[in-house]
């Protein structure tokens, strides 16, 4: 089938603003955005700039926005969205080239989270691993799928306008090691959240939790944490 | 060097995403809307204390039907989709997994209250020609 793809291209040698570059090519139904992209810069247009590592939707660098939504290029096909597709790199975020963007902010905000496991205690007698029930595990099972693409963060309007919102994935990481029965950061975590930027500029927009590559209620997540810092509970 | 990472308003409307996201516009709309009415309200009624004809003129503005059915759709969804909003942060647990249906609900629900406030408002116009 022939495919109309409308492409957002932006070079900061020569434009001072981007523009939108149209490329008909023949693609199969079942081909991904990816192999689109692909095929144009291979063939048509060798300028043509985006991220791309794994191509299976595990990396998470090729999130881009695909018809108006984000979504990762490689694990949406064609017939999903038609014979007329547009291209753009994700909002709320400096464009470095073409679909390239300065995934700076994004990871400060990441790294204001503590992501990662902080537990001072000496180990269990038998020198050995700090146990976890598989109740305990299932608490934060959905978070821990977080890829970092970045999907979600930039689909939200509370980012849009402000990019210091520490944003979906920065609360999916906290959650992740918040509910974690090993780990002890909770409360520097949930201090963290409760700043100006931190949960309470979320406004339920849900467009995070469309917008997950990985399936991940992010909006619950949410809520979670939420509640935790009402409560103070963890259960 | 790169673009700005200013997002215009065209693109952020442009932005498809679901039910709950549309509900999200609706509300700041609503937000807006009331914020508009009070002004006027408050300009008007300032003014006509002070005998100022633009009194008389922004009362007409607020008064008309359809200024009334338009303040009527920001009051309410304003007021229901806060409902919702309150009810999933309460009850998230139970309530955030269903939240498509809970948005169909408040459609549901917004419509017969909007249309009845309408409808009566429109008779009462009506009814003074």
């Amino acid at each position: 089938m022939e495919v109309t793809v409308k492409i957002f291209r932006y070079n900061p040698e020569k434009d001072a603003r981007g523009n939108y570059v149209t490329y008909k090519i023949e693609a199969e139904p079942t081909d991904r955005i990816l192999d689109v992209l692909e095929h144009i810069k291979g063939k048509t247009d060798g300028a043509l700039s985006f991220r791309r590592s794994c191509a299976h939707g595990v990396c998470g660098s090729d999130a881009m926005r695909i018809n108006g939504r984000n979504r990762l290029a490689c694990k949406v096909l064609v017939r999903d969205v038609g014979a007329n597709i547009t291209i753009e790199p994700l909002l709320g975020m400096k464009v470095k080239k073409d679909l390239i963007v300065d995934m700076e902010p994004f990871f400060n905000n990441y790294k204001k989270m503590t992501p990662y496991l902080v537990n001072n205690s000496p180990l269990p007698a038998d020198g050995r691993e700090r146990l976890q029930s598989p109740e305990q595990r299932a608490r934060f099972d959905e978070s821990t799928k977080c890829i970092l693409c970045a999907a979600c963060t930039t689909s939200c309007p509370s980012f849009w306008a402000n990019d210091e919102y520490f944003g979906p994935a920065a609360f999916v990481t906290a959650h992740r090691f918040i509910f974690d029965s090993r780990d002890e950061g909770a409360s520097q975590r949930l201090m963290v959240l409760a700043e100006t930027d931190g949960t309470v500029r979320c406004h339920t927009a849900y467009n995070c939790t469309d917008a997950c590559p990985r399936e991940i209620h992010i909006t619950q997540a949410i809520g979670d944490l939420k509640m935790a810092m009402v409560t103070g509970k963890l259960e | 060097m790169g673009l700005k990472r200013n997002v215009p308003l065209s693109a952020a409307l442009g932005y498809k995403g679901q039910g709950p996201f549309l509900a999200f516009i609706l509300h700041r709309v609503g937000g807006a809307g009331m914020a508009i009415f009070i002004t006027m309200h408050v300009l008007s009624t300032f003014a006509e204390m002070r005998g100022l004809a633009i009194g008389d003129a922004l009362n007409k503005v607020y008064t008309s039907p359809p200024f009334q059915i338009f303040i009527l759709f920001c009051v309410l969804f304003h007021a229901i989709n806060g409902l919702r909003i309150t009810l999933l942060d309460i009850f998230h647990a139970k309530l955030m997994p269903h939240y498509r249906k809970i948005i169909a609900v408040e459609w549901v629900v917004f419509i017969l209250v909007f249309g009845f406030a309408a409808v009566s408002v429109v008779a009462t116009a009506i009814g003074r020609m």
